[in-house]
């Protein structure tokens, strides 16, 4: 007959609110389609590029015969313009491109490709951004403003003229046009984590520390800093997308180390060169930038409306 | 205490029955209105007194038709002046709202848009509808001519004026241009009338160069502009200091005696309602529990949450500690069963935790919703 | 700022003079018909060989002593460009007498008025589409209109251009020609086109503006007719993050206390959400218009190539392919001062907007 007031409090209140995020989440991610396609998209190009090498030889793309060989035979569907070349017996689902490669192969190599050079642009500003980015907001003074200027002064250039000029000057390879995406994508980063930290070491927290006798380092390292990582996190997953923009649209426009590399923005190039006479060479490459960087800027911007406090109810 | 104040009417302006309300939250279902019975007779002033979080808001913005897109009401009536306003239309919910209801909320900074003058907003609530406020405008322009007339050098154009104005009132319609003068004349001396200095200043002023009793002074304007046959007034002066409460307490009372207006007061605090209410509902998790004349309240509480909620508050004439009432407040995503007091009462028994007790009139006009007074067989009379 | 034109100008200046090798400064200068003599007293007035080098192969074998200090050649261009002299260019089809300054600002004024009709289109596109997003939110119109504006930022800007070109030029065909022109900025053969539009007289540079000037409705549509597949490009792929800011802007304008206190006096909802939430919401989107010229002024430079549109994009290019150091410098600079006074001129603007602040 004793009632129950009230169920006693189980769970102390730092891993109900933890439960409570979570369900929340899942409560978004369930009125949000969109976003789980999103995620659907990005998974299976990591999977895709895990599994190219299976999928295609690696070795295909080094074809030797640098003839024009041009062709569409998929029996499914033509276009109307007409065919430049035999294609020979094999059928090429989706064509092939100048060089006589199937197109949906060196999509399949190029896919790891551009997605390694993405992750670890990404991978690299990150790190860039967040201890110069913390170091700034954490020390303020004169680093923050040096660290700003520095900033200011990339940030005034568009990206893609500050990339070409590098990889004329340093010269052209994967590993200079990795270099330069790094170096015009590291300011926003900087600017990112600094805004976070400069409202992270505000808290109290932070104060608790500093009286319990911890040295900046411990303190910004093991507590500031992975506090305030999360946006970050989220930005470096919609990068992830426009990384992949930013490498193909270089290369499209001749910054290449090897024209015979398998790479999107590569054949897309070729494409625009074939651009009348055969269309399927830039529509297919382009589609897959398309799909994979949509996929991730859904991936991203779906986390970033799940965790914006300003939303919550 | 507040004066005896003579009921005009028998008419109630507002009766809500059995409202039932829940909100659709990410954590679940949560039962904000339990069905309860409200009622205001016309040019009363009603307190709704309980803590935070037991709906009173909640039930101020449902007859307001002001509620989030979460909730959701499941049964029950709101009926102002004969309408059932959970029926309306969108749209004439929203004339309900420029006419009938007015409502002022509680932190003036926050509820003000700090971009635009304190002019243009209340500019815009004549421009919403021009055709419902030509009488309003126009009669007081009228007095304020007939005014002029009498006094020493009348302006030679105002009797051209005056035909023109009773024109307009015939055909019920303005021009562009005369609305605004008339609207920007009508709010200056609406905010003469709540006291604010200078009022030609103010209407042309941004919220944040105002000080908060200024804002809440607007605000009251603002509602006064329509001359609403009820007022919701949530939490008006808890943002405030006490003087200033108390002037802005006092000009509510002293504006409902000129507009005839019945206001609903929403306030946690007892010492507000003692000071300007004619009758005062006390509510608690969701439901009435007793509704009576202050001052019969106040001397006779029944409910034992308003008998807890009396006793705790602090007075000058007792050197104890007030006592508080044990327990918190329930949360409404899984509420007690039957009477939701019970984990906390005092006097609770058997059936308490089973039904929930309905609304008895035990005095005149003194109703209490708790079994120790009845409802046991279900035999005693409901409001 | 202009600390920070400087210091661009000083990064730039490193990068190009000082990771290629000298003789590249003095190409645009140097034709194969001059003697050794002749190319060094060439490099010597350029600044870059010092009067102690004894002849010009030592220059070219980089001898120590013959070529001047990185820091000393900067304060020669420093003290050139700053008298508006900005040395001669490389590009193919100039002879190579022609200055830099006037090569770049021939071509300018096209990729300007491309990417102002782009910026234009942005924001007309943009703005209603967050609103709209953003009063029916989580409905079916905002998810459509989070798909445009994330599709338009997921986009490869010169796979779109394609598209639009194959769909206009090579599909779409009335009477044996393509509905819009395929390249450059003038569209003579297409079937909107005119044939035969005359010309005008150039007062600003700017094509549209010119033909208005002139009063030849027929060159002014056909520049029109050849801009709009160009500017679309640039717009749709622009458009995603003012889209998103504006949306993100409405959703906490809309939560705010005074959007509820608007309803409660009766207002309609359309003036609640232009006069009230659109007011407050679009302050700080302003704020990103920085963003947007950096971003469309890079742009330029692929959607240019993809249309053969010629302005200073596709030039930069080609200035890269020769290794023309002098155009690409001016580029740079010029975009800098661009997006430096974009960025100023909105931070007064929104404090002129801002009552708050005014005060």
């Amino acid at each position: 007959m004793s009632h129950e007031m009230k169920q006693p409090e189980k769970n102390p209140a730092k891993s109900r609110r933890q439960h409570s995020d979570l369900r929340f989440a899942l409560h978004l991610l369930r009125q949000n389609p969109i976003v789980m396609a999103g995620l659907v998209i990005s998974v299976a190009t990591v999977v895709l590029a895990l599994l190219s090498n299976l999928l295609v030889n690696g070795a295909y793309w080094h074809q030797q015969n640098l003839t024009l060989r041009l062709c569409w035979n998929n029996p499914a569907f033509g276009w109307p313009v007409t065919n430049l070349f035999n294609c020979g017996g094999q059928v090429y689902p989706l064509g092939t491109d100048a060089y006589g490669r199937s197109l949906l192969q060196m999509i399949i190599l190029a896919i790891p490709i551009d997605l390694q050079i993405a992750l670890e642009v990404v991978a690299s500003a990150v790190v860039i951004g967040v201890v110069f980015g913390s170091l700034a907001a954490y020390m303020g003074g004169l680093i923050d403003e040096v660290i700003l200027r520095i900033t200011d002064i990339f940030l005034a250039v568009p990206w893609i003229l500050l990339a070409i000029v590098l990889i004329v000057v340093l010269g052209r390879s994967l590993t200079t046009l990795t270099l330069a995406i790094i170096i015009t994508w590291w300011p926003w980063y900087v600017r990112l984590m600094r805004s976070q930290v400069i409202g992270e070491k505000e808290k109290l927290y932070v104060e608790r520390l500093k009286m319990m006798g911890a040295g900046w380092p411990r303190i910004l390292f093991l507590h500031v800093i992975p506090n305030s990582i999360y946006p970050i996190l989220v930005q470096s997953t919609l990068d992830i997308g426009s990384v992949i923009l930013t490498v193909s649209a270089l290369t499209f426009i001749g910054l290449t180390p090897n024209p015979l590399l398998p790479e999107l923005g590569n054949l897309s190039n070729q494409g625009i060169e074939y651009f009348f006479t055969a269309p399927w060479l830039i529509i297919f490459p382009g589609l897959t930038i398309l799909i994979i960087s949509l996929g991730f800027n859904l991936l991203g911007d779906g986390i970033r409306d799940i965790f914006d406090p300003r939303l919550r109810r | 205490m507040s004066q005896a104040h003579t009921q005009e009417g028998g008419d109630d302006i507002l009766s809500i029955q059995e409202l039932k309300l829940k909100f659709h939250t990410y954590a679940g279902e949560v039962s904000a209105l339990d069905g309860i019975k409200l009622s205001i007779k016309k040019g009363e002033l009603l307190g709704l007194v309980g803590e935070s979080g037991c709906g009173k808001s909640v039930t101020a913005l449902a007859i307001a038709g002001l509620l989030p897109p979460n909730a959701e009401v499941t049964g029950g009536d709101v009926v102002l002046d004969g309408k059932n306003v959970l029926a309306l239309k969108p749209e004439e919910m929203r004339l309900a709202r420029l006419k009938d209801i007015a409502m002022i909320f509680q932190d003036p900074m926050t509820y003000l848009n700090p971009v635009l003058t304190i002019g243009s907003q209340m500019a815009e609530i004549t421009r919403a509808e021009p055709k419902l406020f030509v009488s309003t405008l126009v009669n007081y322009r009228l007095r304020q001519i007939d005014k002029q007339v009498e006094g020493t050098n009348p302006n030679p154009g105002l009797p051209a004026e005056r035909e023109r104005l009773r024109h307009a009132l015939e055909s019920q319609s303005l021009g562009r241009k005369e609305l605004n003068e008339l609207t920007r004349s009508y709010a200056i001396s609406l905010l003469r009338s709540v006291r604010l200095p200078e009022p030609e200043k103010v209407f042309e002023m941004y919220p944040f160069e105002l000080s908060g009793g200024m804002r809440q002074r607007v605000m009251i304007a603002m509602a006064m502009m329509r001359r609403p046959k009820l007022l919701l007034a949530d939490e008006i002066t808890t943002a405030l200091d006490v003087t200033v409460q108390a002037q802005i307490l006092h000009l509510l009372k002293d504006l409902r005696s000129e507009i005839n207006t019945s206001v609903l007061l929403i306030t946690h605090d007892l010492a507000i309602v003692a000071e300007v209410c004619d009758r005062v509902a006390v509510m608690y998790a969701g439901n009435i529990v007793e509704i009576a004349e202050v001052h019969e309240l106040f001397r006779n509480p029944l409910h034992p949450y308003s008998k807890g909620l009396l006793a705790s508050v602090p007075r000058a004439d007792l050197t104890r500690t007030p006592d508080s009432i044990e327990g918190s407040v329930p949360d409404l995503l899984s509420p007690p069963s039957g009477c939701r007091f019970h984990p906390r009462c005092p006097k609770a028994f058997e059936v308490c935790p089973s039904r929930k007790p309905s609304m008895i009139e035990v005095a005149p006009d003194h109703y209490v919703s708790c079994f120790l007074y009845g409802g046991l067989n279900g035999k005693n009379n409901n409001t | 700022m202009v600390f920070v034109l400087f210091a661009l100008s000083v990064l730039i200046f490193y990068l190009t003079r000082g990771l290629l090798p000298p003789t590249t400064a003095l190409a645009p200068y140097i034709n194969p018909r001059l003697t050794d003599a002749g190319k060094l007293s060439i490099a010597r007035a350029v600044g870059v060989a010092t009067s102690s080098c004894p002849s010009f192969s030592d220059f070219a074998a980089l001898q120590n002593g013959c070529i001047t200090p990185l820091w000393t050649q900067y304060l020669y261009w420093l003290k050139n460009v700053l008298v508006g002299n900005w040395g001669y260019t490389l590009l193919p089809g100039i002879s190579g007498t022609e200055s830099t300054w006037s090569v770049f600002f021939g071509r300018f004024p096209y990729t300007a008025e491309l990417d102002i009709v782009a910026a234009a289109l942005t924001f007309l596109i943009a703005v209603p589409l967050g609103i709209i997003s953003a009063t029916h939110n989580n409905k079916a119109p905002d998810h459509l209109s989070r798909i445009v504006s994330l599709g338009g930022y997921s986009i490869p800007q010169f796979w779109f251009g394609a598209m639009l070109l194959l769909v206009f030029v090579l599909y779409v065909r009335i009477g044996g020609l393509g509905l819009l022109p395929a390249s450059g900025a003038l569209g003579t053969t297409c079937a909107l086109c005119f044939s035969n539009p005359g010309t005008i007289t150039a007062y600003t540079g700017v094509p549209l503006l010119d033909a208005l000037l002139s009063r030849n409705i027929p060159y002014f549509w056909d520049s029109v007719v050849a801009i709009i597949l160009p500017a679309m490009t640039l717009a749709i792929t622009s458009l995603g993050l003012l889209t998103r800011i504006v949306r993100s802007n409405m959703m906490e304008v809309l939560r705010q206390d005074y959007i509820t206190m608007a309803r409660s006096k009766g207002l309609k909802e359309r003036t609640v959400v232009y006069s009230h939430a659109l007011r407050n919401a679009i302050l700080p989107a302003i704020t990103v218009t920085g963003l947007l010229v950096t971003y469309l002024i890079g742009g330029s430079v692929i959607v240019e190539i993809v249309f053969s549109w010629p302005g200073v994009g596709s030039a930069a290019l080609v200035a890269a392919d020769v290794l023309d150091i002098n155009f690409l410098e001016l580029f740079v600079l010029v975009a800098g001062v661009i997006i430096v006074v974009t960025n100023l001129t909105v931070d007064i603007l929104y404090a002129v907007l801002d009552p708050r602040i005014r005060y």
